[in-house]
């Protein structure tokens, strides 16, 4: 039995003492490939995110730690991180060593060739390459981030999915159910039709008022000082009514049906009438919400349900300081017309936005190398797990299996699982080198749509119109 | 006898950068207002138009449309600050208990950022958030929202710009009405005016300069508001005033010609509204000499 004891504390001890060999191993190789760089100072930006603001406070100062290259990352509202990153790209000023590059604005990056080719680059200097870090590693949502050779132009940083969130609390209490029933005439449950979801929002708002409480039916994300509302309709609203790809026809260079596109079809302005009915349950913030206020608004309790974006499920399940409904957070895939989940199960169409963004070197850096460490130190497997569970973002496979993302998983009702299982439902933007272009030109269009001064058949109208204006004037028209 | 090199010489500085800073990016700006340019088109690169970008700023409803909501904006804020200026400048003329406390209190707002005054006033006017619209609601039963009417969101920028900038109108004319000799007021006062008059007949045109200069300035800040009000309501409907609209077509839309071609005929507007301020004010008519 003593011999035994021995044998295993013997092998207990080599155990820990190999992997402290390969911990110092590892912290040998960022520190001899990072000498050459040491007291660099590498400058990114990008939107204040969760998943951003986790690489500020912690990855930035663990990666100068280890390697003596400081790390100055800016994070600002979503517009200043468009305009300084695409400024500095364009005037090739090298103010910015890493941008944060957004799912839907790659495609305009790629054509305008802003960005440098990672793959290759690690390619071109071996000694640079870190053997902890592995393209492959990454889900799916990397190929945004690819040209058709397959390199890859930005590491990805955050992926998430827009989700229905709805308030297991209101959703489970048993005179609410009771009230409901007697008013409906069918069981209270999580929406999965839009007639469903609409009597839960009409039900639910009038119970606040009833109760005297801050409760509304519904969140709706539309800001009519902020794109943020033309953002839901498009890849939140739409696809889920089947309106695809914004309505524009690339191949026709169009949004209008009758040329071949969609904006103005019956679908879009079914899609729109729906979303703007839900504008009197929701919150009086809505139309000042954009995606950050919509999930505050969740958070203190202000709605029973809701299109919110996945990186703030976590934290609004969770985190008690900021949030008013943890523990009561539901998460469900967002509702659908008949016939679009099948359709997204064939490759035929989506079901929502799969947003999230990467970090990508632009041409213009003068610090590329020290930038590319950097990179590979956040897009390596060791640090993905912590980063997923405050963040409520995967961009590896192997982060699923984690067991800190299985602990979350069952705090944020299956969140993470349902990213797993049901992400190849959802789909990035569609990939239009012209996105910011367009959008601007459609905004005006829903934000008076949601004042009330066009109809929605009226707004589409005319948006689709300005849009193929917009498309003839960059050349990408009929 | 002063060797007017010299005088050159002290200038050079000013001058250059005055030319590198000024004279040449709105050259630049010029050049590029007579382009096709945009850095997402499937072309790349400058291409002559000509007039094409000013011809279709003629028919573009949103710029037309935002013109409209900056005069309205300037024509409201500017008249309440000069009023407002005013009245506090003779109250500060006289004796008051806490006159000094009053001073440097009413002399905060100009020392905040307009980033962070836009900033402050969408923390107090958001709906669901703000304590005003809290209490507009329960008090006076008035829905308060800047996203959902056009018109609370216009007039809640003119207040937060009147808050913000009448101190500046209170200082300069303040400095104004202790440069007023007290002969010419005392002679009005024993010939019989009374307040009105002695305000009228020779309080006014003393001030005239001064208040030419403080509305000049004005106006020309009011024109190009984009700070504050794009923090208050991000320049929805409402606010979407000729400086953000520049942005907007500048930045997110990188309508690098037409938002230059905006640009020129902002800058045209602003100094036609100042000379014609100037001849309403001053009422000077052409070929009149001081």
């Amino acid at each position: 039995m003593k011999k035994l004891f021995t044998i295993v504390l013997l092998i207990a001890f080599a155990l820990l003492a190999n992997m402290s060999l390969v911990t110092a191993d590892m912290h040998g190789w960022w520190a001899d490939a990072a000498a050459p760089y040491a007291g660099t100072t590498i400058r990114g930006v990008s939107e204040s995110t969760p998943p951003s603001n986790y690489v500020a406070d912690v990855l930035a100062a663990q990666f100068t730690e280890l390697t003596g290259i400081n790390v100055e990352f800016e994070t600002t509202s979503w517009d200043q991180m468009y305009s300084k990153a695409i400024n500095d790209m364009e005037a090739n000023t090298g103010i910015y060593d890493f941008v944060y590059i957004e799912q839907d604005i790659i495609y305009s990056y790629l054509a305008q060739d802003y960005l440098v080719n990672l793959t290759q680059f690690a390619a071109d200097n071996p000694d640079l390459a870190y053997e902890g870090y592995d393209e492959s590693a990454f889900t799916s949502f990397a190929d945004y981030f690819k040209n058709a050779d397959g390199d890859l132009f930005g590491v990805p940083m955050e992926a998430f999915v827009k989700v229905y969130l709805y308030r297991k609390d209101l959703f489970e209490d048993a005179e609410i159910m009771a009230a409901f029933e007697e008013e409906y005439g069918y069981a209270l449950a999580p929406a999965e039709s839009f007639d469903q979801y609409a009597d839960n929002a009409a039900f639910f708002t009038a119970y606040g008022e009833s109760m005297d409480m801050d409760l509304w039916g519904t969140t709706v994300q539309g800001s009519t000082g902020h794109p943020a509302s033309t953002y839901e309709f498009l890849e939140s609203i739409g696809p889920s009514f089947g309106l695809y790809n914004w309505g524009i026809n690339l191949d026709a260079g169009s949004a209008q049906s009758a040329n071949g596109g969609a904006l103005d079809g019956d679908t879009a302005v079914e899609a729109l009438s729906f979303w703007l009915s839900m504008l009197p349950f929701a919150p009086p913030e809505a139309t000042s919400s954009t995606w950050d206020e919509v999930a505050s608004s969740f958070a203190a309790g202000r709605a029973a349900q809701g299109w919110v974006y996945g990186e703030n499920a976590a934290w609004i399940a969770t985190d008690e300081s900021r949030s008013a409904v943890t523990g009561n957070v539901g998460v469900r895939l967002p509702v659908t017309a008949e016939g679009v989940i099948d359709a997204a199960m064939m490759g035929d169409g989506y079901i929502g936005y799969y947003d999230g963004g990467a970090f990508g070197v632009p041409h213009s850096s003068r610090n590329k190398e020290a930038t590319l460490l950097w990179l590979q130190f956040i897009g390596q497997e060791s640090v993905q797990a912590e980063w997923a569970a405050a963040g409520a973002r995967i961009t590896h496979t192997a982060t699923f299996d984690d067991p800190l993302i299985a602990e979350q998983d069952t705090k944020v009702d299956g969140y993470y699982t349902l990213l797993e299982e049901q992400g190849p439902l959802f789909a990035g933007a569609p990939p239009f080198p012209f996105h910011a272009q367009v959008r601007e030109v459609i905004d005006p269009f829903i934000q008076r749509a949601i004042l009330g001064e066009l109809s929605p058949a009226e707004a589409l109208s005319q948006a689709a119109m300005a849009v193929d204006e917009e498309l003839d004037r960059l050349g990408y028209g009929m | 006898m002063r060797n007017p090199r010299t005088g050159w010489l002290l200038l050079s500085p000013t001058l250059i950068i005055l030319i590198i800073f000024g004279f040449m990016p709105f050259l630049y700006v010029l050049f590029v207002g007579f382009n096709e340019w945009n850095i997402f088109a499937a072309e790349d690169g400058l291409r002559f138009n000509g007039l094409d970008n000013f011809r279709r700023l003629v028919f573009d409803d949103d710029f037309l449309h935002s013109v409209g909501l900056t005069i309205r904006f300037a024509v409201f804020a500017i008249a309440s600050e000069v009023v407002l200026g005013f009245l506090l400048a003779q109250m500060l003329t006289r004796k008051f208990p806490g006159k000094s406390l009053f001073r440097v209190i009413h002399t905060f707002p100009l020392m905040v950022a307009p980033i962070a005054v836009g900033a402050i006033w969408r923390l107090l006017v958001i709906p669901g958030f703000g304590p005003v619209p809290f209490f507009l609601d329960r008090w006076f039963d008035i829905k308060y929202q800047i996203g959902s009417f056009p018109d609370q969101a216009l007039w809640t920028s003119v207040i937060m710009d009147v808050w913000h900038w009448t101190p500046f109108v209170t200082l300069t004319m303040l400095a104004g009405l202790s440069a007023i000799p007290r002969e010419p007021v005392e002679q009005a006062k024993v010939d019989g005016a009374n307040r009105l008059q002695v305000f009228w007949y020779v309080t006014l045109p003393f001030l005239r300069p001064i208040l030419l200069t403080t509305v000049f300035i004005r106006i020309m800040d009011a024109i190009r508001t984009v700070d504050e009000v794009w923090m208050l309501a991000g320049g929805g409907p409402g606010t979407r005033f000729t400086g953000i609209y520049i942005w907007r077509v500048v930045f997110p839309r990188t309508d690098y010609g037409y938002g230059s071609s905006i640009s020129l005929i902002t800058l045209y507007l602003t100094v036609v509204l100042c000379w014609l301020l100037f001849i309403a004010i001053s009422g000077r008519r052409k070929g009149e000499v001081e």
